[in-house]
């Protein structure tokens, strides 16, 4: 089975926000940009959620960061404050009650909002699902970032590669000379990559968040991909899945960066295009790629568990049983696939079909609880302890079911159990689906 | 003929019934309408093509989330059974006591059973007792101190008090009160609930619809059941 290794984001992260410029906004200038850009995020779902929230604090107890620490300030609903505040100062009906008793937002909640935005909130989406009013908190989330981001006080390495990414295409320096030079690397054990095809139906993407470290995820997706025969490319100037605009809550890169995917997709005039096993990728552009283009895609985008579940089931591809190994598993739902992509099935018919033995964890499918690394948690030094909290959480819900082997389809998730499994010295196998399913193809 | 405090004429028990609770109402209703139809601003258009119908997402999401999957309820079983208790305790006082059905049946025209005495007292002192431990819980609970305003303490006043008043009228506990004038009472104390209802937390009752329904959409678009 192939080794995954880990890539210390932190310490990567970190040298990227060194090179970050500040930018030179006073305090109101700050407020006001983060006030525009909170208002223009704020839809008429958003003021319906906002509206029915009655503080009953349920929602704590859906997150992993509230549940591991304690701590009441991880409430969900209270990561909204910033938000709750413009919308009922300044856009709710009930707006010359609320400036009575609701102050204005300063500097100071923006700078200690950053933690409850970012360091304590993956993005998940499980609080959305537990509160009684309704309320879809996790989409709430982003709107904050914005605000955070508008105002130049996002957490400095995700904006720092959010610029990166948005003027020269590439993430922690690595762009397209890297994936070229990562396709020779691959070529060079004896697998075809068909870089830069001018069409084919299928476009794949990867993440030099995959290749940073060696060849190993692209060369399995390569080997899947020849096997099931598709007529398939990757595009140097449109294979980066992740979308660090979105993460850092900056809208204009996100928009920017998700952009050239689609054109390299256009152009090649691919019929669905297969996001890497990269968590938040996959909701930016299945669902919110097109609405920032402006128009709707000729083409879909797939997971790649997706993907590998619908031909396996169409019979494309075949596999043969897991003989060694991974024979027992448990399967960790990325939220992002999962929770907010629908991509539940096909996973499990992957296992399936690989004749693992699989038991759930108590949360999993729809209710799967955080790895506690999504969003770009991972990347944020300042979030080590809850990222610790959280991950133990999840290590007690897999010990419960006693399988050796934790599958799971997302790249972040899959490096945030490895940093958890050399924390803890855990005796579990992480292992990711690409990587089970291209070593025991049929 | 009322007996109690009079005013210009007119008792407190008539000012209750009459131009007090007349007022309310008018203004519940054209506080509920503004509210509710602020709500409808242009929603955007989404372009990503759907997963699942959004709007059988949104119809089931309305009743699922009354009952959350067993994973996350079991943190919150105390909150959620509470809650629906003191609920439940409200709409059985609110429409099987018979001084309440006869006050309906006079504008619907048509009566209905209703319960003992005894059983509404129960209901109304279990209720009671119910509101005074959240209330305490919420003065108590970290969670619940960091996310709580204003709002919800005069939400709870305002909502506690049609309680008190009714049960202190119906067993006629009075305090020396005539008891016309603890009636009268009780139907302010109602007015100010319906005049509150509109510009407080209490409008949740009415926009918990729309929100279930939406996030029932929007998950139910992602091919997921919320």
């Amino acid at each position: 089975m192939s080794a995954t290794t880990t890539v210390d984001y932190g310490t990567l992260g970190e040298r990227a926000a060194a090179g970050l410029k500040p930018k030179a906004l006073s305090d109101e200038q700050k407020v006001e940009r983060a006030k525009e850009a909170m208002i223009a995020g704020m839809t008429a779902d958003m003021a319906t959620y906002l509206e029915s929230c009655i503080h009953c604090g349920m929602c704590a107890e859906a997150c992993h960061f509230y549940i591991s620490t304690h701590e009441a300030k991880y409430t969900p609903i209270y990561k909204l404050e910033p938000l709750k505040k413009v919308y009922r100062r300044e856009l709710a009906p009930t707006r010359w009650l609320n400036r009575l008793t609701t102050r204005d937002i300063t500097v100071t909640d923006l700078e200690n909002w950053k933690e409850f935005a970012y360091d304590s909130c993956t993005q998940c989406g499980r609080c959305s699902l537990l509160c009684p009013m309704g309320i879809h908190i996790q989409s709430m989330i982003q709107v904050v970032r914005n605000g955070i981001a508008a105002a130049g006080m996002a957490p400095a390495e995700l904006q720092a590669v959010a610029d990166e990414q948005k003027d020269k295409g590439s993430i922690l320096g690595a762009g397209p000379d890297k994936l070229r030079e990562v396709v020779e690397k691959v070529k060079a054990k004896g697998i075809d990559v068909p870089l830069d095809k001018d069409k084919a139906d299928v476009m794949v993407l990867s993440s030099a968040l995959d290749f940073l470290k060696d060849e190993e995820v692209l060369a399995a997706t390569a080997r899947i991909m020849n096997k099931i025969g598709a007529n398939w490319t990757i595009k140097s100037d449109g294979f980066e899945s992740a979308n660090f605009g979105a993460l850092a809550g900056d809208t204009q890169a996100q928009r920017r960066i998700s952009k050239r995917i689609i054109d390299a997709a256009v152009s090649a005039g691919a019929k669905k295009v297969i996001v890497a096993e990269c968590g938040h990728a996959y909701p930016v552009l299945r669902w919110e790629a097109a609405t920032l283009y402006g128009k709707e895609l000729p083409f879909e985008f797939l997971s790649v568990a997706e993907y590998l579940g619908q031909e396996v089931k169409a019979g494309r591809l075949k596999l043969k049983k897991v003989n060694s190994g991974a024979s027992h598993v448990t399967f960790h739902d990325p939220c992002k696939i999962g929770r907010l992509g629908g991509t539940f099935d096909e996973p499990r018919d992957v296992l399936n079909a690989l004749g693992v033995k699989l038991t759930e964890m108590e949360s999993h499918g729809r209710t799967n609880l955080c790895c506690g690394g999504g969003g770009g948690v991972l990347m944020l030094k300042s979030a080590k302890r809850l990222r610790e909290a959280a991950f133990e959480l999840k290590r007690e819900e897999v010990e419960r079911t006693g399988a050796p082997t934790v599958v799971t389809a997302c790249n972040t998730c899959m490096q945030n159990l490895q940093i958890g499994k050399e924390w803890l010295n855990w005796d579990k196998d992480i292992v990711n689906l690409v990587n089970l399913v291209s070593d025991n193809l049929a | 003929m009322n007996e109690g405090l009079y005013w210009q004429g007119m008792s407190l028990l008539d000012f209750a019934r009459g131009p007090a609770f007349r007022w309310a109402v008018i203004i519940f209703v054209i506080g509920i309408v503004w509210r509710l139809g602020a709500l409808l601003l242009s929603s955007r258009k989404d372009l990503s093509s759907p997963k699942g119908s959004t709007t059988g997402g949104g119809v089931k999401t309305l009743l699922t989330r009354s009952a959350p999957p067993h994973e996350l309820e079991k943190n919150i079983v105390f909150q959620h059974y509470t809650g629906y208790a003191w609920h439940i305790g409200m709409f059985v006082i609110l429409l099987f006591g018979t001084p309440h059905m006869l006050f309906f049946a006079d504008i619907l025209g048509f009566t209905w059973p209703t319960l003992p005495t005894p059983f509404i007292t129960f209901f109304t002192v279990v209720t009671m007792g119910i509101l005074l431990t959240l209330v305490v819980r919420r003065m108590m609970n970290p969670v619940l101190r960091k996310i709580s305003t204003m709002d919800d303490y005069f939400s709870w006043l305002v909502a506690f008090l049609p309680f008190l008043t009714g049960f202190l009228a119906f067993a006629h506990i009075t305090f020396g009160i005539r008891y016309e004038t603890m009636l009268a009472l009780h139907i302010l104390s109602v007015c100010l609930l319906l005049v509150w209802f509109p510009f407080g937390k209490l409008m949740h009752a009415l926009v918990i619809w729309p929100s279930r329904y939406k996030v029932g959409a929007a998950f139910a678009r992602k091919g997921v059941r919320a």
